[in-house]
């Protein structure tokens, strides 16, 4: 059977065009798809855990179950993390077991595009839809970010190459600009690149927020980038019809982090003086987007809350996981649809190793091989059902297209009876 | 020994994307998160012979993976795509942020003769401290 339109749950730009052909419950043939992509939809039934584990032992749902109830109980700081790449049911669920258990909870937005959250709390934001950008933009930057490796069709589908209602020439029509600390498959595609120092991109973001200004910098560089280059990417900057700066995490995981967001948000609010300009944030994982947007929902803040008090508090660097588990604070996890072993740095990580891990996941991860508790689930927008939040902000429904081996259930299913365990044992 | 030194940066590769979908245990994943990019001039500067074990030293930590040239990289830039070998020499402060500093970073690169590769259950004992 072909299904057509179906929504790629990988990453941030949920490709909702998909044609998916199932026979016999499996997938024979995929088309639309990136690599990456393909390699999901083709691979999906591959190397797939076979059973709940308890201490590496087979075990029944049912028991799997009562067992990460018992961990979760009996710990004083449980941390419950992951949510990004499952369905917002799920991460629902998973709000409630934190609550339930009075401990942390977090999302991998904390390692990824929580330095952009940080910033635009502070300062807000600038933004529109995919479709309207695909629709107007004349000027597309890319800084910190490398679609053709992470965000395959965004290029694509979404911001250089298609022709839109005020772009109908497609990419003859819009200005593409790359700015990073070295050339990548997205420079290679753009009109210009711009080279930028290590570790100093607020600097040259400050430096065209003055241009941008008109100040005049006495200086003949800035981050590497000479003044003229500068001055140039102001004027250009300035004269686009409809600007955006697609950024990734080149900004959030080096120096300054949060300030490099915040500075390239002043750099845009600046713009809008004299121009329509945007700034979006490249998401990574698929319903990144979806686990801030239901954690805010249900507790007030996005990632990094805490319930210890019984009511949800803020603090990222205090209640965010990476450093709950390299200060060794976290007693026991509860992750889900992640695996922070394999992304954390190796104190948080061999914390993690240390703590009895229940992990809700379809295949074997490091994160798994160090879990007391592993629990196999259906895939969200193949096996299950459910919504995501795409880069922009916008939620698609996923699609079930078949069913999930036998004795498998959703995430939301299995958070669900996990919940009713704490809640007293009758699993609803 | 010889030495060269870097500025490290992490990410994401297409490659680590179809492996990790494929199963963190298959070879396309484990190859793609195991072997650091370095440059050209830097590898020829230290000799390196194909196949030959690196190892990436950070104030952190150190780690030993295989190395693949990239000319796309210009001299004293190494990247590390994102995983357990790479998470090795990050360190896990993050000055109040919540998110550890993961791309340029100091680092030094020295060839690892005799030494080998750990494999991916062996990183894994030795979060545990079994190692």
């Amino acid at each position: 059977m072909k299904h057509e339109d179906v929504i790629c749950p990988f990453c941030g730009c949920l490709c909702d065009d998909i044609e998916v052909t199932v026979e016999n419950g499996h997938i024979s043939d995929v088309k639309n798809a990136c690599g990456i992509s393909r390699s999901k939809f083709l691979n999906h039934g591959a190397n797939r855990i076979a059973s709940p584990m308890i201490d590496g032992k087979e075990a029944t749902l049912e028991e799997a179950v009562k067992e990460a109830g018992c961990i979760l109980s009996a710990a004083r700081r449980p941390l419950v993390y992951g949510l990004s790449s499952t369905e917002c049911g799920a991460i629902g669920k998973a709000v409630e077991i934190a609550e339930a258990t009075g401990g942390a909870l977090d999302n991998t937005s904390s390692v990824c595009h929580g330095p952009t959250i940080l910033a635009l709390q502070q300062v807000g934001e600038s933004k529109a839809t995919l479709g309207e950008i695909r629709n107007r933009a004349d000027l597309v930057i890319f800084w910190g970010s490398n679609p053709t490796e992470a965000h395959i069709r965004h290029i694509a589908r979404y911001s250089a190459m298609p022709k839109g209602m005020y772009v109908p020439e497609g990419r003859k029509g819009r200005k593409i600009i790359v700015v990073d600390i070295r050339d990548t498959g997205t420079s290679k595609l753009a009109d210009q690149f711009i080279k930028v120092q290590p570790n100093r991109d607020f600097e040259l973001l400050q430096a065209l927020r003055a241009s941008v200004r008109g100040q005049s910098l006495k200086v003949s560089e800035v981050a590497g980038v000479p003044i003229e280059q500068v001055v140039d990417l102001a004027n250009q900057m300035k004269e686009a019809r409809f600007g955006v700066v697609f950024f990734g995490l080149g900004l959030t995981q080096s120096d300054g982090r949060h300030m490099n967001i915040d500075a390239a948000v002043g750099l845009v609010a600046e713009l809008n003086r004299h121009t329509k300009f945007l700034l979006t944030p490249m998401r990574g994982h698929y319903n990144v987007g979806g686990a801030n947007t239901v954690t805010t929902w249900q507790t007030g803040y996005p990632y990094a809350v805490d319930f210890s008090r019984g009511y949800p508090r803020y603090n990222p660097g205090e209640y965010t996981s990476v450093d709950l588990l390299a200060g060794g604070e976290a007693d026991a996890a509860l992750v889900i649809a992640s695996d922070p072993v394999s992304n954390f740095p190796a104190d948080a990580a061999r914390h993690l190793a240390k703590i009895p891990v229940v992990t809700l996941e379809q295949k074997t991860t490091p994160t798994t091989m160090v879990s007391r508790v592993v629990i196999p689930v259906a895939t969200a927008g193949l096996e299950a059902e459910g919504t995501a939040y795409r880069m922009d902000g916008v939620p698609i429904r996923l699609r079930k297209l078949f069913e999930p081996p036998p004795g498998v259930r959703s995430d939301e299913e299995v958070l669900t009876m996990i919940l009713g365990e704490l809640k007293g044992g009758s699993g609803q | 020994m010889k030495q060269v030194k870097v500025t490290l940066v992490s990410g994401r590769t297409m490659r680590q994307g179809i492996g990790l979908e494929e199963g963190k245990q298959s070879e396309g994943y484990l190859q793609s998160v195991r072997t650091v990019m370095l440059c050209p001039e830097d590898a020829s500067a230290l000799g390196l012979a194909e196949g030959q074990p690196v190892k990436v030293s950070t104030g952190n930590g150190m780690v030993v993976v295989h190395w693949a040239s990239d000319k796309s990289l210009g001299k004293g830039m190494a990247f590390f795509p994102y995983g357990p070998w790479a998470n090795q020499v990050y360190a896990s402060s993050t000055d109040g942020t919540g998110m550890p500093i993961l791309k340029g970073i100091d680092a030094a690169i020295t060839p690892a003769e005799g030494e080998r590769v750990l494999s991916l259950s062996e990183i894994v004992e030795s979060l545990k401290g079994d190692l």
